[in-house]
Formats: C-alpha cells, sequence, structure tokens
C-alpha cells in the first residue's frame, strides 16, 4: 500500500520528519519508558472507581437487585441503559479497523488500535451488565444452549435477550482476534526493542513468534482482509441485535421498525464520539501528535457528522410519525409531545440537545478543528447518547399502556455506583493498555509514511528525488551528525521527558556505525550508542582509523564487525570493559567471550602507546 | 441323623503327624504371606502401578469428594405423625364449616386446613354468603398464627396458671360486697354465650352486661328497637332492587356490619333490559359512591336535611329546604324511589336515632321488599350510651368488678383517657384478650382467650340463622375461651362444647349436620305486628315516634360552623375498627379508593386542602408526599395527620379511618397512622373540626397506584356505556372491536386473520378462562387478599410499596375520570389541540369524578409478549390456557415484566422469606404455619405472577380422575373467583358445553384488556353498564 500515490492535496497523515526508526521510538517509548506522576493518579481514580463498582454488584449479587431503583413497572433503568451505551461505544472500534480497512482508509491505521481496545473493554462493560441485571446471576450460564448435564435446560431461540448473548461474544471474539492480528507486528517490535528479559519474553509470547518475513507479512495481510470482512457485518448486526431487544416488544416507544438503522448509527455516533475524547487526551499524554493530527480529528468529527445527522433523522421521523399514528400510547414515547412535557422533560432535552443540538456545530469547518470544541462535543454526544438509552428504556417503561402502572425511576447510590465503576474498570484497562501495548498500528503507519508522511510529502511537493530517500539517515553521510550525549537512553525515558532530542534531524544514529548489518534490534542499537558514548566515537574527519587486526583474537572478520559496531580504533578498544564485552558478546554470535579471555583492552593500551 | 462322613482337604490329611496339618490348624496360610516383601521392598514399590503420589491423589481426591458431598444445602428435617392423625391426609386439604365472629366482623366460612392448620377461609355457601365475607375475614386465618398474641394466663403482668387465675378469681369475685360486676363485651350475637351470661349473673348478684360496639350503630340500633322492639339492625336484600338511594350510607363497605354487597352486585347485572340504579349523597368519598350511577356530594349536615327532605318528599309532602342543585337531584331520587315502590330501597348513615326512624319510615311507606325487618341482623346491639355510663361509674366508683372480653376500650373509646382513670377505681380487672394490648395492660388478670378458629359458639348473624363456630386447629397457645371461664365460675361443670350442644334444640338439623353445614335456618322472626302498639309503649319509655324523629331532625340546630370543618370518621376496608391491625396482609392491602396502604390520613377535598395550603407531591421515584396538619375537635388534638387529597370529597368536609395508630401488641413496622378514635366523641362519626397547617415537612405515603386516570384510554381499558345505549343500540356500538388492517379493507382484531401466530390446540382436556364482570365488582378486595393467602404472596412493608414493588398478583385498578366523566375524558383527548398538554387527561378531576374499579391480573394470554422474550424458557404456555411461569428456570432478567402491557408480573427484588429486613409472617415460624404447601415460595431473583391457582385446577382434575368421573361446571375455583361472593370473578373450563364461563363469553358484554395489541387473553372483562336514567 505504501506504493499508492497520494494526491498532493491531501494532507499528511504522519507529521514531522519522520523515518521508520522514529515511529518504532515514539510508538515503543509508552511501553519501554516509566509511567509519569499524572499516569499514575488517574489510574488510582480509575481504581478506586472501579473498585467501588465492584464493591457495588457485590452487594447487588448478594442482596437482591432491590437495591436498585427498579420497580414492579420499571423493570430495567440504568442496566440496561449502560448496557446498550457501551455496546454503542463499542461499534467504532470495529468499523475503524473493519470498515475503513475495505474501504482503503489510511487514516484509519494511527487510531485503530485505540479504537479497537476501547470496543474490546467497552464490550466488556457492556457483558458485565446483562450478567449483574439478572435476578439469579449465579444461573447466568443457562442463556447458553448447553446440554442439559450441565444442569441447563435448552434455551429460547425466539427471546432477543438471547440474540444479544450470541450477537455480543461474537463481536468480543471477532474483535479481540482481529485486534491480536494487527498487534503481532508491533509486539514483535516491542520485543526487540525492550531490554528488559521480562518483557522480551512476554512480548515474545505475546507476538506469536512473529519474524518479520515476507511470508509472515503476506498471511498478516490476508488474515487482516478476512477478518475485516468477517467483522463488517458485525458492525451492523449488533447493534441491530441490541435494537431487536425493544424492536420486537410490545412496549410503545419500543416497538418500532426504524430501531436496528437507528442503533447502529447511534452507536457509531457514540462510539466515534468516544475514541475522540480518549484520543484527543492520548495525543497529548503520549505525544502522538504527529500520527493522530487534527486531520485525523476532523474525519472523525466528520464521521460523527454524518451519524449524527443519521441519528438526527431517525429521532425527527420517531417524533412525526408518533404523532402522526394519533394513536394515544404513541404521546407518550420517548419521542413525543407527551415525554417532552412530562416528568422526564428534562431526560428528553438533554438528549435533543446534546445529540441534536450541539453537534451542528461541527458543520463549521474551524471548530471540526479545534480540538478543545471537538473533544467538548465528545463528551456531550457520550453522554446525549446515554440519554438516549434512557429515554428508550426509562420514558417508554415509565408512562406504559395502563396508567394504573404508571411509575418513575430514580436511581439509588448503588444504580451509580456500578456505572462508575464500569467507567473506571474501562480507564483500568484501557491505561493499562496505554502503558503495555504499542497504541498505534506502527506496522500500519510506516507503510503509508512514504505516501502520506509529511516528510515525504515535502519533499515530493519540492521535486525531492523519492529514490534515494530508503536511505538510512544513519548511514547516509548526507545527514549531519549529531552530538550522542544529548540523547537520554531511550529505554529509560518516560512518556513525557527527556523526548526533547526526537522529532528531529538530529536524533538519527552515528553515521559511522552500521549496526544493521549485525543486528535489527533497535534496542541493542540504543546500547551500540550508548557504548559509543563511554568508548569515544571515531570521527573519520579527524582520526584515522587504527589496524584492530593487531589485536590478538581480532581477524578481519572481526575488525569488520568492529567498525559496523563504530570501533576503529586503538583508543576505542582500551576503554572496553566487561560491560562492553558483554554487549559483543551478544552482538556478534562467534565472539563468546573471547574478548575478555584476550584482554582485548590491555592489549590496545599497549599498541596505543 | 448325623452323618460320619468326614471330608478332607488334601492328602496331608492322611499322613499321621503332617506338620502342615498342624500349621493349619492355626494359621491361615501355610506358609507365611510376605508382607514384608512387598511392602518393605522399595523395588517392588516403585514397580507397582500405585505410586506414593498416586496414592496420595487418591487420598486428596477421595477427601475433597467426601467433603464436597458432606457440603450439600441445610437438611431441612420434617417431622412426620408419631400417631398419624385417623382424619388427616397428609397432602389432602380438610374444609371446616365455621363461622368468623370477632366483634367487628361476622361471617359463615369454611376454612380449609392442611396437615392440622388453617391456612385459607373460603366462604361459604350453604347459606347464601351469610355475613360479610370481606377482605377482613379473609386475612384474620393470618391473625389466628400473630406472634403477639399472649400465649397464657397472667396476673398482674407475671405468668400464671389457669388455676391460680381461678382460684384467686373465684374469691375475688365473691367478696366485692355487692359491688357491681360489669360485663364489657362486644356484640356476640350467640344465643348460647346469651344464656350463659345469664346464669353467670344468677350465680353473683349485680351482673350487668355492657356490650359494646367499637364501632358504633347505637343510632340505627335505637331507631330499629323503638320502631320494632327488637334491638337489631334492618337486613337489606338488594338482589331485586331497582332503585337504591343512600344518604351518606356506605353500605358496600361496613355500614350496619355490612354484607350487603353481595346482594347488591346482582341488582347490578343488566338483566332483561332492567338493571339497579344508585344514588348516593356523601361527603367522603366511600366504596358506595364510588359504584354508584350517580353520586351527589354532600356534607354530613346537609345529609340530615335531606334524609328529612326525602321523608317528607316520600310521604307527600314538597319542600326540601335545600340548595338548588341538591334539592333537584333529592327531588329525583325520591321521584325515582316512589316509582320503584316495593324495589325501592332507602338507606342512610347519618348517626342519629331520628335520621334512622326516618329510613325506617320510608322504607316502610315504599313497602319495601328489600328492607327485611322480620330477620334483622343481630350482629350490632351495642349502646353507645351505656358505655359512657359504664365509665363514669366506673370512675365514681361503683363498679367493683370489670371483665372485659374481645374489646379495648383503652385503645378505641372516644374517652379513652377517662375509662383509663375510671379503670383505676375498680377493684378487680380481667381482661380476656388474646394480645397484650392497650386495655389489657391495664388489667390485673389476663385470660388469654383462643382465636375464633380455635373456639366453639354459636352465632345467630340474623334472626333465624344460627352459625356454629367450631375449632379448627388446638389451640395453639395455653388459651380458655372466656365463656368456659364463665362456665368454671358459674359452677357449671361442662365444657363451652358441651353447653353449647345441650343447647342444641334445633329439630330440623342435628348438631353434627348443623356444625358440617356450618348454618342452620332455624324459622325464628321478630315479630313486627302491632308495631302501633309497640311504638306507643316505647314512646311512654322516653322513645320516638316518626313523626317527633322528622320534627326533631328539620330542627336540627345550625352548627356555627366558622372556618371548621365537617370530619366524618370510617372504618377502613383494610383494617375495619383496628382489631387485626398487626395482620401484615391487610396493612398492605391498597385501599379500594386511595390506593393506599399501611396508613390513615385525613382525605380532603382539592379545594379545601388549596385553601390551607396543603399539598400532595410526587417525588422523583413517583411515590406521594402529602403535608400533614393538627386537627381539633372540641379542644382535642391530634397532631400531625397527614392529608390525602381526595378527589370527590365534599368541600367543608374531611375524613379519617379509624383502626390505626394502635400501638400495644402491635408489631414495630405495623405501628401506623393516627389513632382517630379520640375524635370518635359521644359514638357519633360526624364531629366538627377545626384543622390547621401543621408546616412541619411531608408525610411519605406508600401507594400502589400513582396515575389516577386512563388518559382518555377508556376504550381500551374500562369500556363503560349507559343503560339506555346498552338496551337501544348494537354491541358494535357500545361494545366496538378493535379493527385492523388487512388487504387494504378494516378487519376486527379478532379475525383469524388479524393473527400472525398459529394458535395453541386448545380442545384437548380443560381449557381454563376467567370472566371478570366489572358491573358485579364493587372494589372491595376480597380477591386480593384471598389471592394473598391461597398463593403465598409476600408482604413488603410500607418502603417497598412505596418504592411501588408491591407483590399482590392481582390488583384492583381505580381509575378517576379526567373531566367529570369517563366519556368526556375520551372525547377531551381526541380534540385536544396540538401542542397542547396532555394534562387535561392525566389529572384527575378534583370535583366529583367518576371512578370504576377493574381486577387485573395476570391474563394468561394465547399469544403472550412474556412467553417469547424469556431468554431461558421460563415462561410456558401450558394446554389448559395458563401461561405458566416456572420459577425454578427463572434468572430474573425481567423482560417479561417489561413486555407485559399489563404490567402483572412481580419481581422478587429481595428475599421475603426468613429474612429479617422482612419481618412479617413469611419470616416467623408462627407466621409461616399460614403458608399454602401446595405453593412454592419463591426465592429472591424470580419473577412471580398469577397462575390461574393452577393448584386447584389440577387437585379438581386429580380427584375427578380418580373417581373416574367428568368434571361439571362450576368445579373449578380459583382464590379469587371463589372469594368473590359478588359473582363478579367467573372461573371455568371453556370445554365443558354450556358451561357458565362459556355462556359469559359469548355475551355482548365481553371484551378484552387492551385487546388491539393481539395477545388474547384467557381473561375477560364484560363492559360496565351504568344506569344513568335521571327519571
Amino acid at each position: 500500500m505504501s506504493s499508492h500515490y497520494e494526491a498532493p492535496i491531501r494532507e499528511p497523515l504522519v507529521l514531522g520528519d519522520k523515518s521508520y526508526h522514529d515511529i518504532s521510538v515514539d510508538v515503543g517509548a509508552p511501553v519501554l519508558g516509566k509511567a509519569n506522576k499524572y499516569w499514575w493518579i488517574v489510574f488510582s481514580i480509575a481504581l478506586v472507581a472501579f473498585l467501588w463498582g465492584l464493591g457495588c454488584i457485590v452487594y447487588t449479587v448478594s442482596t437482591g437487585i432491590g437495591v436498585w431503583g427498579l420497580n414492579k413497572t420499571i423493570g430495567w433503568a440504568w442496566d440496561i441503559t449502560n448496557f446498550v451505551w457501551w455496546v454503542g461505544i463499542g461499534h467504532a472500534g470495529t468499523l475503524i479497523s473493519a470498515v475503513l480497512l475495505l474501504f482503503r482508509q489510511k487514516w484509519r491505521m494511527a487510531i485503530n488500535r485505540s479504537a479497537e481496545a476501547m470496543t474490546i473493554f467497552a464490550v466488556v462493560q457492556a457483558g458485565l451488565f446483562p450478567i449483574i441485571h439478572m435476578g439469579r446471576p449465579w444461573l447466568a450460564y443457562w442463556v447458553l444452549p448447553i446440554p442439559n448435564q450441565f444442569g441447563s435446560l435448552w434455551v429460547n431461540f425466539n427471546s432477543p435477550l438471547l440474540w444479544d448473548v450470541f450477537a455480543i461474544s461474537t463481536y468480543l471474539s471477532v474483535s479481540l482476534v482481529f485486534w491480536w492480528t494487527g498487534l503481532l507486528p508491533d509486539f514483535a517490535m516491542i520485543r526487540d526493542r525492550t531490554s528488559s528479559p521480562f518483557q522480551k519474553k512476554i512480548y515474545g509470547i505475546l507476538s506469536f513468534g512473529w519474524s518479520g518475513r515476507a511470508k509472515d507479512w503476506q498471511r498478516f495481510e490476508e488474515v487482516s482482509l478476512v477478518l475485516a470482512g468477517l467483522a463488517t457485518p458485525l458492525v451492523l448486526s449488533v447493534h441491530t441485535i441490541v435494537s431487536f431487544d425493544f424492536a420486537t416488544s410490545v412496549v410503545p416507544g419500543w416497538h418500532s421498525t426504524i430501531f436496528p438503522p437507528y442503533f447502529v448509527a447511534g452507536a457509531i455516533f457514540s462510539g466515534f464520539a468516544m475514541v475522540q475524547t480518549l484520543l484527543i487526551v492520548m495525543r497529548k499524554v503520549s505525544n502522538l501528535e504527529d500520527y493522530i493530527t487534527v486531520t485525523h480529528i476532523e474525519y472523525m468529527n466528520k464521521v460523527i457528522l454524518l451519524t449524527g445527522g443519521i441519528v438526527t433523522v431517525a429521532y425527527l421521523t420517531e417524533y412525526f410519525i408518533g404523532w402522526y399514528s394519533g394513536v394515544p400510547y404513541e404521546n407518550y414515547t420517548y419521542l413525543s409531545f407527551g415525554a417532552a412535557t412530562g416528568p422526564y422533560w428534562w431526560a428528553f432535552w438533554a438528549l435533543i440537545i446534546c445529540n441534536l443540538i450541539v453537534p451542528l456545530s461541527l458543520w463549521v469547518k474551524k471548530w471540526r478543528r479545534n480540538i478543545k470544541w471537538t473533544f467538548f462535543v465528545a463528551l456531550v454526544v457520550n453522554i446525549g447518547m446515554w440519554f438516549e438509552r434512557f429515554d428508550i428504556i426509562v420514558v417508554n417503561l415509565s408512562k406504559d399502556r395502563l396508567p394504573s402502572s404508571w411509575a418513575m425511576f430514580t436511581p439509588t447510590f448503588v444504580d451509580i455506583g456500578i456505572f462508575i465503576g464500569t467507567i473506571g474498570f474501562f480507564f483500568v484497562l484501557f491505561l493499562l493498555y496505554a502503558r503495555t501495548f504499542p497504541v498505534i498500528a506502527q506496522a500500519e503507519v510506516k507503510t503509508i509514511l512514504k505516501s502520506s508522511g509529511a516528510k515525504y510529502k515535502a519533499m515530493r511537493e519540492t521535486g525531492g528525488q523519492m529514490s534515494g530517500s530508503t536511505r538510512d539517515s544513519r548511514t547516509s553521510s548526507i545527514y549531519k551528525e549529531f552530538d550522542v550525549m544529548a540523547r537520554t537512553p531511550v529505554s529509560n525515558s518516560s512518556v513525557s521527558e527527556g523526548r526533547s532530542g526526537f522529532g528531529d534531524d538530529t536524533i538519527e544514529h552515528e553515521p559511522t556505525v552500521n549496526a544493521d548489518a549485525l543486528i535489527d534490534n533497535e534496542a541493542k542499537k540504543d546500547q551500540i550508542d550508548q557504548m559509543l558514548v563511554r568508548v569515544g566515537r571515531f570521527d573519520p574527519a579527524t582520526q584515522t582509523a587504527d589496524d584492530l587486526k593487531k589485536i590478538s583474537g581480532v581477524g578481519p572478520i572481526m575488525e569488520q564487525n568492529l567498525h559496523q559496531m563504530g570501533i576503529y580504533t586503538y583508543d576505542q578498544v582500551s576503554k572496553l570493559t566487561k560491560k562492553e564485552y558483554d554487549l559483543l558478546d551478544d552482538i556478534i554470535n562467534s565472539f563468546s567471550g573471547r574478548a575478555e579471555r584476550d584482554d582485548w583492552a590491555g592489549q590496545a593500551k599497549k599498541l596505543k602507546k | 441323623m448325623s452323618s460320619n462322613k468326614k471330608y478332607w482337604r488334601s492328602v496331608e490329611e492322611l499322613k499321621e503327624n503332617s506338620s502342615i496339618v498342624e500349621t493349619l490348624k492355626q494359621n491361615e496360610f501355610v506358609e507365611e504371606i510376605p508382607t514384608d516383601e512387598f511392602l518393605g521392598d522399595k523395588e517392588t514399590l516403585e514397580g507397582s502401578a500405585t505410586s506414593r503420589r498416586d496414592f496420595l491423589k487418591y487420598v486428596g481426591f477421595s477427601t475433597a469428594a467426601a467433603t464436597l458431598a458432606a457440603c450439600e444445602g441445610p437438611v431441612n428435617k420434617s417431622i412426620p405423625y408419631v400417631v398419624a392423625p385417623e382424619r388427616i391426609t397428609v397432602g389432602k386439604a380438610e374444609y371446616y364449616a365455621t363461622t368468623m365472629a370477632d366483634g367487628f366482623d361476622f361471617a359463615s366460612i369454611l376454612v380449609k386446613t392442611r396437615e392440622g392448620r388453617p391456612i385459607k377461609i373460603e366462604n361459604n355457601d350453604m347459606g347464601n354468603n351469610v355475613g360479610n365475607t370481606n377482605a377482613r375475614v379473609h386475612a384474620s386465618v393470618l391473625t389466628l398464627y400473630d406472634s403477639e398474641r399472649l400465649q397464657g394466663p397472667k396476673i398482674k403482668g407475671k405468668s400464671a396458671s389457669w388455676e391460680q387465675l381461678d382460684e384467686e378469681l373465684l374469691t375475688r369475685l365473691n367478696s366485692l360486697n355487692g359491688k357491681q360486676i360489669v360485663l364489657l363485651t362486644p356484640t356476640f350475637a350467640s344465643p348460647s354465650t346469651a344464656k350463659l351470661i345469664a346464669s353467670f349473673s344468677s350465680a353473683y348478684p349485680n351482673v350487668r352486661q355492657v356490650v359494646y360496639d367499637t364501632v358504633s350503630e347505637s343510632a340505627a340500633l335505637d331507631a330499629f328497637e323503638s320502631k320494632y322492639g327488637t334491638r337489631a339492625l334492618p337486613d337489606y336484600d338488594m338482589t331485586e332492587a331497582e332503585m337504591i338511594v343512600s344518604i351518606g350510607a356506605d353500605f358496600l363497605g361496613d355500614w350496619h356490619g355490612g354484607g350487603i354487597d353481595s346482594s347488591y352486585a346482582k341488582s347490578r347485572l343488566p338483566k332483561n333490559g332492567k338493571m339497579s340504579r344508585h344514588v348516593q349523597f356523601e361527603s367522603n368519598m366511600t366504596l358506595s359512591g364510588a359504584n354508584a350511577d350517580k353520586r351527589v356530594m354532600m356534607t354530613p349536615k346537609q345529609q340530615k336535611q335531606a334524609v328529612s327532605a326525602m321523608h317528607s318528599l316520600i310521604m307527600g309532602g314538597n319542600s326540601t329546604g335545600l340548595s338548588d342543585k341538591l334539592d333537584e337531584a333529592v327531588r329525583n331520587a325520591a321521584t325515582q324511589l316512589r316509582k320503584a315502590g316495593t324495589k325501592g330501597v332507602f338507606v342512610t348513615g347519618v348517626q342519629d336515632p331520628n335520621a334512622q326512624m326516618l329510613a325506617l319510615a320510608i322504607n316502610e311507606r315504599l313497602g319495601s321488599t328489600i328492607m327485611n325487618v322480620q330477620n334483622p341482623k343481630l350482629i350490632r346491639q351495642g349502646s353507645a350510651q351505656e358505655v359512657l355510663q359504664l365509665v363514669e361509674d366506673m370512675n365514681s366508683g361503683n363498679v367493683g368488678a370489670l371483665l372485659m372480653a374481645g374489646v379495648n376500650p383503652a385503645y378505641s373509646l372516644p374517652n379513652a383517657a377517662e375509662f383509663k382513670k375510671g379503670i383505676e377505681k375498680v377493684d378487680l380487672t380481667v381482661s380476656f384478650t388474646m394480645k397484650e394490648d392497650e386495655t389489657a395492660i391495664l388489667c390485673e388478670y389476663l385470660a388469654p382467650t383462643p382465636h375464633y378458629l380455635e373456639s366453639w359458639d354459636d352465632v345467630e348473624i340474623k334472626r333465624g340463622t344460627v352459625c356454629l363456630m367450631q375449632p379448627t386447629i388446638r389451640p395453639i397457645f395455653n388459651t380458655r375461651q372466656f365463656q368456659d371461664n364463665l362456665l368454671i365460675w358459674t359452677g357449671i361443670n361442662s365444657s363451652y362444647y358441651e353447653f353449647l350442644k345441650s343447647n342444641w334444640d334445633n329439630s330440623s338439623k342435628s348438631f353434627n349436620q348443623a356444625l358440617q353445614d356450618g348454618i342452620v335456618e332455624t324459622g325464628a322472626t321478630t315479630s313486627n305486628a302491632g308495631t302501633e302498639e309497640m311504638q306507643s309503649s316505647m314512646k311512654a319509655a322516653g322513645g320516638m315516634t316518626v313523626a317527633s324523629a322528622a320534627a326533631a331532625l328539620s330542627a336540627q340546630d345550625e352548627i356555627a360552623s366558622n372556618g371548621s370543618f365537617e370530619l366524618t370518621l370510617y372504618s377502613s376496608t383494610g383494617m375495619g375498627d383496628g382489631r387485626q391491625a398487626n395482620n401484615p396482609w391487610l396493612q398492605e392491602m391498597p385501599d379500594p379508593i386511595t390506593r393506599t396502604s399501611w396508613d390513615n390520613y385525613l382525605t380532603m377535598s382539592k379545594a379545601d386542602a388549596d385553601a390551607l395550603e396543603i399539598e400532595n407531591e410526587h417525588v422523583s421515584n413517583g411515590a406521594l408526599n402529602g403535608n400533614y396538619v393538627n386537627v381539633t375537635v372540641d379542644g382535642s388534638t391530634i397532631k400531625n395527620i397527614p392529608v390525602f387529597i381526595q378527589p370527590g370529597q365534599a368541600k367543608g368536609t374531611v375524613g379519617l379511618a379509624l383502626g390505626y395508630g394502635k400501638k400495644e401488641a402491635v408489631q414495630k413496622e405495623m405501628q401506623v397512622g393516627v389513632n382517630a378514635y379520640p375524635f370518635y366523641k359521644n359514638f357519633n362519626t360526624v364531629q366538627t373540626v377545626t384543622i390547621e397547617n401543621a408546616d412541619n415537612g411531608w408525610h411519605e405515603f406508600a401507594c400502589v397506584q400513582l396515575q389516577n386516570t386512563m388518559a382518555g384510554r377508556g376504550d381500551d381499558i374500562i369500556k363503560e356505556t349507559t343503560l339506555e345505549i346498552f338496551n337501544t343500540k348494537n354491541r358494535s356500538d357500545w361494545n366496538p372491536v378493535g379493527q385492523v388492517d388487512y388487504n387494504h379493507s378494516e378487519i376486527e382484531v379478532r379475525n383469524p386473520k388479524a393473527d400472525i401466530w398459529e394458535s395453541f390446540d386448545t380442545s384437548v382436556g380443560p381449557f381454563f378462562n376467567l370472566s371478570i364482570d366489572l358491573n358485579a365488582c364493587t372494589g372491595c378486595g376480597a380477591c386480593v387478599i384471598a389471592c394473598h393467602s391461597e398463593n403465598n404472596v409476600p408482604v413488603v412493608g410500607k418502603q417497598e410499596v412505596r418504592n411501588f414493588r408491591d407483590m399482590h398478583w392481582l390488583r384492583i385498578d381505580r381509575y378517576y375520570s379526567s373531566a367529570d366523566t369517563f366519556e368526556q375524558e375520551i372525547k377531551d383527548l381526541e380534540e385536544l389541540p396540538l401542542m397542547d398538554s396532555y394534562s387535561v387527561v392525566e389529572e384527575q378531576s378534583y370535583d366529583n369524578p367518576e371512578i370504576a374499579f377493574q381486577p387485573v391480573m395476570c391474563q394468561h394470554c394465547n399469544h403472550a409478549p412474556c412467553e417469547t422474550v424469556c431468554p431461558v424458557a421460563a415462561i410456558g404456555h401450558g394446554r389448559q390456557g395458563q401461561n405458566q411461569m416456572t420459577y425454578n428456570r427463572c434468572v430474573g432478567t425481567r423482560y417479561c415484566a417489561n413486555n407485559c402491557p399489563y404490567k402483572v408480573r412481580r419481581f422478587n427484588w429481595f428475599l421475603y422469606n426468613e429474612n429479617d429486613e422482612f419481618p412479617y409472617n413469611m419470616s416467623n415460624d408462627l407466621g409461616r404455619m399460614v403458608l399454602n404447601p401446595d405453593v412454592t415460595v419463591r426465592s429472591r431473583g424470580v419473577m412471580e405472577k398469577c397462575s390461574f391457582c393452577i393448584q386447584l385446577t389440577q387437585k379438581t382434575i386429580l380427584d375427578a380422575k380418580r373417581e373416574g368421573r367428568a368434571i361439571v361446571d362450576g368445579e373449578f375455583h380459583t382464590a379469587c373467583s371463589n372469594a368473590c361472593n359478588k359473582g363478579a370473578l367467573t372461573f371455568g373450563d371453556l370445554n365443558i358445553p354450556d358451561s357458565e364461563i362459556s355462556q359469559l363469553k359469548d355475551n355482548d358484554r365481553k371484551y378484552y384488556l387492551l385487546e388491539d395489541i393481539g395477545t388474547k387473553p384467557n381473561v375477560f372483562y364484560h363492559v360496565k353498564v351504568k344506569n344513568t336514567a335521571e327519571a
């Protein structure tokens, strides 16, 4: 895909003069570095919320659903509202990863990883509610069609709730597989860059032994396409089926043929809003502004605008048809005059303002590209979509057919606690993900670097030579050197600090080093850089190379290896210590403790004199 | 013959002195078993298949398995009968006829017992529903298992034995120095008890019996006594009534002891184009007013005038002295009454002997066959005057001994404080009581009495109808009947049962037959011949005549009513006079009118509430809150009475239910409401009161229904028409069936083409339907309690009702019209301008709205919305028409409840049994004895609902099967259809040819609730017809 022609009019998707290595470094940084204070603060808050929610769940399960605010008329309220809300949020991930992949939308590459992660974490939250909302959640497995010997009986395939079970579990598993597949090359990248043996082992397992061979890539692409093909119908099916919970019922306001498409649009609407909410924060915190650009944000805003528009049309249709039907029951549905003026007027207007009015501002390009405003709109849409589900469930149930049963609903602290708990759980998962997973699909971003990277686009723009640009700056003399002393070792850098040396021309590796011939491990290259800091670097302009073959144990091949690592002089060799020997052992396979046995440093000291 | 054969084991034995034979004598094996070898040898051990690790695994596994196997649920031990009673078959219900008589409620009943425990009350059909089998009677079985009951005799607060009590009391009764012995009792209406008291009176000097009816009917009794010479109340059989006029008499409630409603309901069914017309003049909204064809609001003062006006109009006069509107209404009623003649009846609840006298006169003039004075009711005999006199006597120290049986004057007397003062001056105080109530704690001797289900008695509910009371369980506690005590102290050496039996002189039935029937018609009548003679003699004795009554009533003083209200006290449907205050079923039973449980409250008109700045408001979850007022009568004030704004309450009047606010021997949770008896001055239910806003926050009501109108949906919910339209128009005009579009043409929803589902085969076996006639239903709530009792429905308590989580499987919806009538409400909705608020149809009319009741239980839909949505198939469709809930299978998603258009499914939000959070009958050992063993007690987390009492229908089917016969019509019952003595609920099998239910189903009045949804219910309703003819 990297060879695709890209019109100059398109804005670059990768900003900054990023090289392939930079992408690796940038994406690997949060995983390899240490968490900063803010991460810990946010994580702690999320964890507390999660634990609080967990406590509320335990209380509910041990005492009874009565600790919620439900009553004999309103059998579902916050539980299913939250369920549908979370499922809806889970929609953006698959849309981005599957549908946009099939449509060859390159801008998906910077955001799909996090969007998919968000999807999975959101579906986990969503899946929680149908289980805990049961009166006897310990029998939740009865909804699975398992043979009777397991204490269950056969299930009722007429029930939309059962369809949910299949829809959600299919969706979760396909999403998970799809996400994991995309992660393989990136996990491998982390595996190769980490200096920690523990991490190396873990990421080695996670990457399923990814070797980076052409065959790997070919299979990778094939599987991605197949999964995208499988996942695309799920984007439509999951929320369609969730909407059947309502659409197939006889409750006025639920029983509506418009629900399936309208729910899907609403889900994508809220899903993208949640992606915006998360990524706007993450791009800042993880220094990913070059990858998740204003252009990305604008694209997502356009999707929000489109799906928001669909939702608006659905609202208007519901309202109009309800009124036009002349059926008195329709005057009380969640989109009706009765709802607008009834006891739930505030929920009705919250829905209209959040989902219909505020997103209209995105028609203005300036606001669409305004990150703060986008963030605000995304939050509002999230709130609005929560209210939409609340309205559908509670408002419709509250004034059902027999007025004698009309009732109102007030949440208890448990209702609220569980909702907050899921938000906490979601963020716990997301924050852990942000620190342990490559948050950008770097392998994929690399494929579009040439076509959509700012550097290359600029090069094309200025008529620069693209054919030579595959040359690595580290080996090419056209790039000026930089002082390695200015760099903080990558593996020690944290997310927000120590990155000052990156992002410009000076971050390239030592030009006299050609370690690529020896290794492709980025972490090792960094170690070589550090070693050269200690032993001194060779400057061909002022120095001449010594004949290292004079050192006992160094042959012509070894000399070449040393040169590739940037070691040219006796002076450098004389400064080698145990640490450097180990590194040499590590990199040059045939070496195995020889330098130490032969005491190259001692020999070099003598030769130097 | 013994054998000399010798068997040898081997040739070795043939050898002499063989060492092997010698060894074998001692040992089992010839050679030693090489145990050491295989146990001690390492190689062998290692070579064996069972390694040490394997061995440990087996040990570990078997230990774990044994442990797990031991971890079963707690073992519930049931104790079998050591000596099985001859007549009890375990699992088979026994029915006994008996009689409830607790001084307030009287009814001939059947008691269902299981394994020796009474568990349910049924109507006794033998006796043509003698008495009033109302909700309280149905609930009284739970009072038997009341854990607050007094469990043994006490002397001065200390437990004692009966011998001690007898000994001390005999001594003290005989050493009273001629002072009075007063027996303060409720109306027993028992011939045997009367006889016994007579012999007690002859055994001791100076014995006086004072009959104290907590809620007095003194005025009516006085009037009847002066007119007919018997202290009794006229009986009314309204079956044939054509015109019923009531001024202030809630005759469908507890007026005159109740019991009129079943005959009333029969008169309400349109038959041959005719039905009764009922006009009600009243101040409080009562059940009678709610059922009336025409209800006119009238203050108590106006009611007095109206009675006098009615009398003069009937007698041929022409003046009423009433204001225009009321004048017209009263005139019309009088005209219609005269027209109805002998089929007319006039009743009044005005607590004035003069008014009652006039009522008797009016009926006599009409020649009313509805009123029966030959067989009057004897269930109220108390005299307000005598009770008040007693309190005076006590205070003046004239009473030597006060023996109280089944009364609680310290709680229920208006002048309870004086009574309490007086009781200290009485030498000897004995309370025969079931509980250590307000009165009992003041008494020296406490003689615990059994519940009526543990007692013997005979009760003459009506003259000529004697009902027998027999025990249905061995006394649970160390109790003794009041009558047994009297027998002992009189020195008659027999039990009350023997005494009762010895008094049996009825020739028509043997005693055993009478016991089995529970009821005997003795044929005795009260002679009303020579009433003129009687009247003159009464007049001489300070009695009254009709003429004097009319004069006295019209000369009523004008009560100055500056800023004052007229309070009408009433006994509520659930609580009655309050003697069953500790019964959680009754506490949780919503009042039919206000739909409020666990409370009493001051009912007030909207206009008055506005003037006093009193509000009722709905809080965020919809529950109702109301302000408090302080109410003052004659200087005595009760503070903080919550106000319930009652539509249809006459302006300037307020209402308050008696029977609440009881504190002693009442569980904390049930000490609800305020005690209104202090207002019951001179036993008059009408009092002039002043009211001030207490300005101190909100009272929390527990209502089971919060929306009071049908919001213009009457055509789908409660169909109503007038008798005129019903008689003259086609069915499609007054009972149209919904239309749906089919192939571009309209078809009825009942048309099979409108059905997208396949129907179930209903032709095999029974197919049940339930018919609910809205004309016959008065909303009394007996079915609600019967359902509670039959189906082990849990009580959830006030807060949970407030959270809108009551568990009633059967509820009686009550709707007010938003306009003057329901018809107008539907029109209002149709003509509602665009963008106009729906409050026009949602807000009930506060003036004088039309009211309708509708019992709603699971409709057992043939196309049930609940069945399809359950993910675990916990709801199945029965072949007999039931929609069957499988509790075991339910995981509790509540989807079915959401999808139920009738909202009849009830979720177990918590564990309601054996849970201290819900300390009602299901959580104590005694209370659990009332549980029906045929019905599961549901656990938390499952959905439950009406089952069409499948345990009863299955029983009927199995009985018939065992007896090898066909089931005849009328055998199938549900708890509700059994409980309804008005015939409003009829249950039966459609597959029995010409069964009552199939006829009802073919009736033109049949319609289905919310039929347009297409649920095809197996419950159907009958259109309510009102007789609106004004002339």
